[in-house]
C-alpha cells in the first residue's frame, strides 16, 4: 500500500461533499469535501510505484474542474479510466440538487 | 519420347488411397471403425509425412480422434505435418513431443498458447505459418490439401452420411478439400443412427465413421456473464453506438467476443432505443450465437444472424428463432465458418474487437512475451477487403475526398481501456510480436490487425477518427489525444487534442452527447445469466459454469 | 419486452440496498463515510481500508415503524467482519434492544453478504461476532429479526450461524448460505468430498432454492427490490414464528434418521425434511460403548467431574452435573469420539450432532431450573479444534446446528445462569463460537497448546494468500491475528489467564486453582450485567479494542 498526496489550487467552491466507490476489486471509494483555501488529495493504493499517474490523472482532473476540495482515496487497483470515473460521479453528486439535506 | 509421357501415373493420390484402405479391410467393418481398433486403423491409414488436417476447431474439437493420434506408434508414423484451425488440447502438442508430428500450419492457440511458445522456442514444432482462418482454409484448396481429415460430427447414418447441426462450423471445408482430391476423411461421431435429422455433410465424401465412448469436447467459448461488465465498458460501449454506429449508420457487423461487445449488445434495446437507432442499425450480423444478444433480438432490432459455429446453452433459443438464425428443415442451425468468415470479409459494414497491445500507430496484437495465442478470425474481418465493390451507407461514409476514382472502406473498430488491470498500459512503444517473431522464428511480426485498416478507436477518454487522418502523423496524434495518461497520452498537449477535436479527428463524450456518470450497469438490457435465461422465456440454458443459482 | 427487465437487488450496493429496504426518503446512515470509523488493523498491514469498513448502518422506517438495516458490502474485504464492522453490527443491535426497552418498537433487518469473519482480523472478528450473536438472542425476545441473503457472496462461516438465529430469513435462488465454503471443505476434505468447481452441486446443496425446500430458510425471492420489501415487511407483519436455533428436539430427531455412510442427495433431503416441520419415525442404530480417544477435553472433563465413567463414553458430547463449591454446575466438553456417527466429525469438531446436543443439556438445564431462584452454572471445556468439515455437514444444515448451541448457551446467560468457559485446548472458529463465546466469563490456560483463531493456520495463509511467515509476521504487528493465547489475552476478554496448570493432564493443585477461579468467575458473573458489554471494560480492553468501545459511543449519539 502507497499513500500519496497532491495539492492544488482551486477556485469553485462545492455545494456539498460526495462520497462515491466501494474499496472492491479494481474498484475505489472517493470521499469528496469542501475546502475553503487550498485542494488537497490524499490517495491510499493498493499498488505501489504508480506516483507518476495518479500525479498526470489529479493534474487532469483540476484542470477540468478547478475546484477548491479536500479528496480521500481509498483504492484498491482500480484503472486510470475508472479513477476519474469516480472523480467525475463525485463532482456531479456533490452538484446534484436532490442531494441536499 | 512419346514413352515418357505414357509412363507417367497421373493417379498416385488415388492409388496411394485405394491401398491404404485395403490395408485396414480387417480392422474395419465396411465404412465402420470399431472404437477399439482406432489406434490401429489410424496407424495404417496415415502415412509419415501425410498431410492431416485435425478439428482443432475453435468450439469443437474431434476429441476422441486428437487422443488416438497421440497413442500412435512415432516409429510407424511420424513427421506429420498438421493443418489445424485452434490448438485447444494439450494431445494437439504433445503429438509433436513424441515426434509423431512435426510441422504445423494452425490459426489460434488460445488455452495452449504458452506451451505453445515453449515447444517452439525449443524447437519441437516447426511452424509453417500462423493464419487467420479463413485463409487457412483457402490454403486447403491450394497448397495444403490434406491426405487425411479427423473431424468430429454429431450423427452419423449407415451410408456415412453426417448430421453436424449447430456444431457444423468449418468440417464441410475441411471435408471437401480432403475428399476431392483422393484424401482419407475420419469422423468421429457421437452416435450411429437409422435416419439423420438432416444431411449435413454426404456420405461419398466419407470415409470411414468411428462411434466414440464419449461425445465431442464442445466448449461455450462466447458466452460473457453480464455481471463482469465494468462501468467503463459501458461508457465505451455508448460512445461507439453515438460515435460510430448512429454516425455511419452501420447496418451489417461482427462483433468479436468480449465484454466490450456485449456491453454494445446488452445496450441496444436501452441505450439505442433511446437515441431512436431501432431498425436503423445492427440488422444483420456475422457473429457466434452471444447470448448477450438475445435481448436485442427479443426486442426486434436483429433480422438477421449467421454463425461461425454454435454455442453450448443456446440450441434451443435458436431453434425457436428460425426467422433470424440459418436452421434447417430439421429445424437445427446450421453453423458454417469459412462461409461466415466470407461473410465477415466482404458482406459487412463494421468489425470491432479489443486488443491487449497498440502501437502508436494503431497496429494491435494479443501475442505477448512467452505466449504465442495466434490470430482466430480477427485479421479476416479486421481489415478493409480492396476486392469489396458494394456500396452500402456506412462503407461510403469512409471516403474521404472527392476524386472521380474512390472506394469506400470496411469500419475495422478497435475498442480498448488504456490501462489493462494491473496497470498495464494498452498503449506500447513497441508491440511484443516483435520480440515473438524473433523467439518464434517467424518471418513476420504477428500484427493481429494493421494500423492502416483501422477506421476508428475507441477508449475511456473518446473515439479516434483515423480514417480521417490526413497524414501517418495526423493519425498518430488522434490516437495519442485518447491515450489518457499512458505514456503516448502524455505526449499530447490540451490545445493539440483541441485541434484534433475541432478537425473531427478525434471526439470527447461530451462532444458526443454522452455523460460519463450516466454509463451505469442499470443501463444494460440484462445485468446477469440469469436475466438472459429471462429474456430468452427460458429457452436460453446456459452450461453450468455460467450458472449461480 | 421492457418489462423483461428487472429491479435487481443483488445488483445494489449495500447502501443502496439499505436505502431500497427502508421507506422512501427516512434512509439515514450512521457512522457513515465521513466518520471516517475505518479498521484500525489493516492499514498497518498494507491493506487498504474503507472509510465505513465496509458495514452500512442506518435508521429509517419500514412500513412507518422505526427500523434500524445492516448491511454488509460484499466488495470489501469479501464483506469478512472485522473490529469495527463487527461493533457497528453488534452496536447498532444493541441500541435497538434499549429503544426496545423504552417501548420502542425499533425494526432490525439484517442484509447478509459476507464471507464471515475477516481473516485479516481474525480474532476481533471472531470475537465480534459472538457479540452480534449475543444481541441477536437479547433483542429476539422483542421484535423478530429479519435477515435477507440476496447474493453474490451469500452469508458463510460463522455469520451463517447468526443467520441460523434470526427469526425469519429471505433467500433469493442465488443467495447461498453455509458454514463452510465449498472451497475450505475440498481443502480440508478432498475433492471426493466436495468438488468446489461443480456449480450445480454448490448450488443445490447451499443455495437459497435448496435452504427453503428444506426449511433452512423460510421465504424465497426474486430478485426484484419490490418482492424483497414486501418479503422484509411481512416478515414483521406476520405472527413471529419460533426460531429455528430452538427446534431441538426436531433437528435431533432428524439427524438420528439419517445415515451418515449413505449417499444422500440434495432432493432426496426435501423428502425427508420438507418446508415443515417432517420428521421421520426411523431412528439409525446408535453405538453404544467406551471411547479410547484422549484429548484434553476428556482429560478435564474427568478430572473436574471426577466421573471417569461418563468421560469414557462414545459420545461426542459429555455432560455432568457436580458439585462445585456448595452448588450444583453443569459441566459440557465436546471431545473426539471414534464412534460417532458421522465420519467428519471423529476430531472432536463441533459437527451437527454436537451442535444439537449441546443445545440439548444446556435447555435442559434451563427447564430444570425454571422455577429456581438460582440457576444453575454451566460449565463449558472448551477444546475444539474446528467444525466438522463435510458435505453432509452442510447439506444438513451445520450452520443452523452450531446456531443452536448458540441460542442455548446465550438464552441461559440471560435467563441468570451464569456461563463459564474454561478454555485448556484449542477454540477455533465456529466451534467456539457454539460452544465456549457466548460465557460471561471465559478464563484459559497459559499453555502452547491453547489456542483461539478463526481459521487453521495453513488454510488462512492460503485464503489470504500470504505465506505463514508473513503471517505470523503480521500477526507481531496486529496481535488479534496471532494464535497464541498470550497475544488473545490483550484483547481484554479473559477473566483470567492461568499460569503453570497442567494442560495435558491436571495435577490435585491445579485443580483446586481451577475451582477456585471457576467459583470467582460465576460470582462475578452473577453481579455483572447479563450480557457481554463488561468484555469493553477491562484495562487491557480499552486499550486493544478501543475502536469497539468508540464505535458504540458515536453509535448512540448519532441514534436518535
Amino acid at each position: 500500500m502507497e499513500t500519496l498526496t497532491f495539492n492544488y489550487k482551486g477556485t469553485k467552491k462545492l455545494p456539498q461533499r460526495a462520497h462515491v466507490g466501494v474499496v472492491g476489486s479494481g474498484d475505489l471509494e472517493v470521499l469528496l469535501e469542501p475546502a475553503e483555501d487550498v485542494s488537497e488529495v490524499v490517495v491510499r493504493t493498493r499498488f505501489d510505484g504508480y506516483g507518476p499517474i495518479w500525479q498526470e490523472i489529479m493534474d487532469r482532473f483540476f484542470a477540468v474542474h478547478d475546484i477548491k476540495a479536500k479528496i480521500e482515496i481509498n483504492d484498491f487497483g482500480a484503472t486510470p479510466g475508472m479513477v476519474s470515473m469516480r472523480l467525475l460521479q463525485a463532482v456531479e453528486v456533490s452538484y446534484d440538487e436532490q442531494n441536499e439535506k | 519420347m512419346a514413352n515418357i509421357q505414357e509412363t507417367r501415373s497421373w493417379t498416385t493420390r488415388r492409388d496411394h488411397k485405394r491401398k491404404q484402405l485395403k490395408s485396414v479391410a480387417e480392422l474395419t467393418k465396411g465404412r465402420i471403425i470399431p472404437m477399439a481398433n482406432i489406434v490401429a486403423v489410424l496407424e495404417k491409414l496415415i502415412a509419415s509425412g501425410d498431410k492431416v488436417a485435425l478439428e482443432g476447431n475453435n468450439q469443437k474439437q474431434a476429441s476422441f480422434l486428437s487422443m488416438a493420434l497421440a497413442e500412435l506408434d512415432a516409429v510407424k508414423v511420424h513427421g506429420l505435418h498438421m493443418i489445424m484451425s485452434a490448438i485447444a488440447r494439450p494431445e494437439h502438442l504433445d503429438i509433436f513431443e513424441k515426434g509423431i508430428a512435426q510441422k504445423l500450419d494452425f490459426s489460434f492457440a488460445g488455452a495452449q498458447s504458452l506451451r505453445m511458445a515453449q515447444m517452439i522456442e525449443d524447437g519441437l514444432i516447426e511452424v509453417g505459418a500462423i493464419h487467420t482462418y479463413l485463409e487457412l482454409y483457402a490454403r486447403l484448396f491450394v497448397d495444403l490439401t490434406p491426405n487425411i481429415a479427423l473431424v468430429a460430427a454429431d450423427k452419423a447414418d449407415a451410408n456415412g452420411n453426417l448430421y453436424t447441426g449447430p456444431n457444423t462450423e468449418e468440417t464441410p471445408a475441411i471435408i471437401e478439400a480432403t475428399a476431392f482430391r483422393d484424401g482419407i476423411v475420419i469422423v468421429q461421431v457421437n452416435e450411429i443412427v437409422d435416419e439423420l435429422p438432416r444431411v449435413d455433410i454426404p456420405g461419398s465424401w466419407v470415409d470411414f465413421v468411428v462411434e466414440a465412448d464419449k461425445p465431442y469436447q464442445l466448449e461455450a467459448l462466447f458466452t460473457r456473464d453480464p455481471r463482469s461488465i465494468t462501468e467503463i465498458q459501458i461508457l465505451m460501449a455508448m460512445m461507439t453506438l453515438r460515435g460510430i454506429y448512429e454516425r455511419h449508420e452501420v447496418i451489417s457487423l461482427n462483433h468479436g467476443v468480449g465484454f466490450n461487445t456485449a456491453a454494445i449488445e446488452l445496450l441496444l434495446p436501452t441505450y439505442g432505443k433511446s437515441l431512436g437507432l431501432k431498425g436503423k442499425i445492427c440488422r444483420n450480423w456475422a457473429l457466434n450465437p452471444h447470448p448477450t444478444l438475445i435481448p436485442a433480438i427479443e426486442s426486434g432490432w436483429v433480422e438477421s444472424v449467421h454463425c461461425f459455429g454454435g454455442e453450448v446453452g443456446m440450441e434451443k433459443y435458436i431453434a425457436a428463432r428460425p426467422d433470424v438464425f440459418f436452421t434447417g428443415r430439421d429445424g437445427s442451425m446450421r453453423s458454417n465458418r469459412a462461409f461466415c468468415q466470407m461473410a465477415g470479409q466482404y458482406a459487412v459494414d463494421l468489425f470491432i474487437g479489443s486488443t491487449l497491445q497498440m502501437d502508436a500507430d494503431g497496429n494491435s496484437s494479443t501475442v505477448t512475451l512467452g505466449r504465442l495465442a495466434g490470430f482466430g478470425g480477427a485479421p479476416n474481418m479486421g481489415h478493409d477487403p480492396g476486392g469489396r465493390r458494394h456500396g452500402t451507407p456506412a462503407w461510403l461514409n469512409m471516403i474521404t475526398g472527392d476524386s472521380a476514382i474512390q472506394r469506400g472502406k470496411k469500419l475495422v473498430v478497435q475498442v480498448v481501456e488504456t490501462f489493462q488491470q494491473g496497470n498495464k498500459s494498452v498503449f506500447v512503444e513497441s508491440l511484443d510480436a516483435i520480440e515473438v517473431a524473433h523467439a518464434a522464428k517467424l518471418p513476420i511480426a504477428p500484427v493481429m490487425i494493421y494500423g492502416d485498416d483501422v477506421t476508428h478507436v475507441v477508449t475511456e477518454e473518446g473515439i479516434a477518427y483515423l480514417y480521417k487522418a490526413r497524414s501517418l502523423d495526423e493519425r498518430r496524434e488522434a490516437l495519442a489525444a485518447i491515450a489518457g495518461v499512458t505514456t503516448l497520452g502524455m505526449d499530447i498537449s490540451h490545445k493539440q487534442r483541441d485541434a484534433l477535436r475541432e478537425n473531427g479527428l478525434v471526439a470527447l463524450p461530451e462532444d458526443l452527447g454522452v455523460k460519463r456518470t450516466e454509463a451505469k450497469r442499470s443501463l444494460l438490457a440484462a445485468k446477469s445469466i440469469d436475466e438472459l435465461v429471462a429474456w430468452s422465456g427460458g429457452l436460453y440454458t446456459p452450461p453450468a459454469k455460467f450458472r449461480s443459482w | 419486452m421492457m418489462s423483461k427487465m428487472r429491479n435487481s437487488f443483488v445488483e445494489l450496493k449495500a447502501r443502496e440496498r439499505a436505502q431500497t429496504v427502508l421507506d422512501k426518503g427516512t434512509f439515514r446512515e450512521l457512522l457513515g463515510p465521513f466518520d471516517r470509523m475505518e479498521s484500525p488493523h489493516l492499514a498497518v498491514q498494507d491493506i487498504v481500508p474503507a472509510s465505513d469498513d465496509g458495514m452500512i448502518v442506518a435508521r429509517g422506517l419500514i412500513g412507518g415503524q422505526s427500523a434500524v438495516v445492516i448491511a454488509m458490502e460484499g466488495a470489501f474485504q469479501g464483506g469478512g467482519i472485522g473490529e469495527v464492522a463487527g461493533a457497528k453490527f453488534a452496536g447498532a443491535l444493541e441500541l435497538a434492544l434499549e429503544d426496545h426497552k423504552k417501548g420502542v418498537p425499533t425494526r432490525p433487518v439484517i442484509i447478509l453478504d459476507t464471507g464471515g469473519v475477516r481473516l485479516q482480523e481474525a480474532n476481533y472478528g471472531l470475537l465480534a461476532i459472538s457479540e452480534i450473536q449475543s444481541a441477536v438472542v437479547a433483542l429476539r425476545e422483542y421484535v423478530p429479526i429479519v435477515g435477507v441473503i440476496p447474493g453474490k457472496i451469500g452469508c458463510f462461516g460463522g455469520m451463517s450461524m447468526t443467520a441460523g438465529l434470526f427469526s425469519t430469513l429471505i433467500m433469493t435462488r442465488e443467495g447461498r448460505l453455509t458454514l463452510n465454503g465449498p472451497e475450505v471443505i475440498e481443502q480440508e476434505a478432498g475433492v471426493l468430498e466436495f468438488d468446489s468447481k461443480d456449480k450445480l452441486l454448490i448450488w443445490n446443496t447451499l443455495g437459497g432454492a435448496q435452504r427453503y425446500n428444506t426449511g433452512l430458510a423460510d421465504v424465497l425471492v426474486a430478485d426484484d427490490t419490490t418482492e424483497i420489501c414486501a418479503a422484509v415487511e411481512a416478515a414483521f407483519a406476520e405472527q413471529a414464528n419460533e426460531p429455528r436455533s430452538r427446534k431441538v428436539e426436531l433437528f435431533l430427531s432428524r439427524l438420528a434418521a439419517i445415515n451418515p455412510v449413505k449417499s444422500l442427495s440434495p432432493t432426496a433431503l426435501y423428502e425427508l425434511w420438507g418446508k415443515g416441520e417432517k420428521r421421520s419415525a426411523q431412528v439409525m442404530r446408535q453405538e453404544e460403548g467406551v471411547s479410547h480417544k484422549k484429548s484434553r477435553g476428556r482429560s478435564w472433563f474427568a478430572a473436574l467431574t471426577g466421573d471417569a465413567v461418563a468421560a469414557g463414553k462414545a459420545t461426542s458430547v459429555l455432560c455432568s452435573d457436580v458439585l462445585l463449591g456448595d452448588e450444583e454446575v453443569r459441566i459440557l466438553a465436546v471431545v473426539p469420539n471414534e464412534h460417532s456417527r458421522f465420519p467428519r466429525a471423529r476430531q472432536g469438531e463441533v459437527g451437527l450432532e454436537e451442535g444439537w446436543t449441546l443445545a440439548k443439556y444446556v435447555r435442559a438445564a434451563m427447564e430444570a431450573d425454571a422455577d429456581k431462584a438460582k440457576r444453575r452454572p454451566i460449565i463449558a471445556i472448551v477444546d475444539v479444534p474446528s467444525q466438522a468439515y463435510g458435505y453432509k455437514e452442510e447439506l444438513l444444515g451445520l450452520h443452523q446446528s452450531c446456531a443452536a448451541a448458540v441460542d442455548a448457551y446465550a438464552t441461559a446467560r440471560f435467563l441468570g445462569h451464569p456461563v463459564i468457559a474454561l478454555v485448556v485446548g484449542n477454540a477455533i472458529s465456529g466451534a467456539f463460537l457454539a460452544h465456549g463465546y457466548q460465557a460471561n466469563q471465559i478464563i484459559a490456560l497459559n499453555d502452547p497448546g491453547v489456542l483461539v483463531h478463526a481459521m487453521s493456520k495453513q488454510s488462512a495463509a492460503r485464503v489470504t494468500k500470504r505465506s505463514i511467515a508473513e503471517l505470523e509476521a503480521a500477526a507481531k504487528i496486529v496481535p488479534g491475528i496471532a494464535y497464541d493465547i498470550g497475544s488473545y489475552a490483550t484483547l481484554g476478554v479473559l477473566y483470567e489467564l492461568l499460569e503453570n496448570i497442567h494442560a495435558d493432564a491436571p495435577t490435585k493443585e491445579d485443580l483446586m486453582i481451577i475451582e477456585k477461579t471457576v467459583l470467582a468467575a460465576i460470582e462475578q458473573a452473577r453481579t455483572l450485567p447479563r450480557n457481554l458489554q463488561n468484555r469493553l471494560s477491562s484495562t487491557a480492553a480499552q486499550m486493544a479494542r478501543k475502536a469497539s468501545i468508540i464505535v458504540r459511543d458515536k453509535l448512540q449519539k448519532q441514534w436518535a
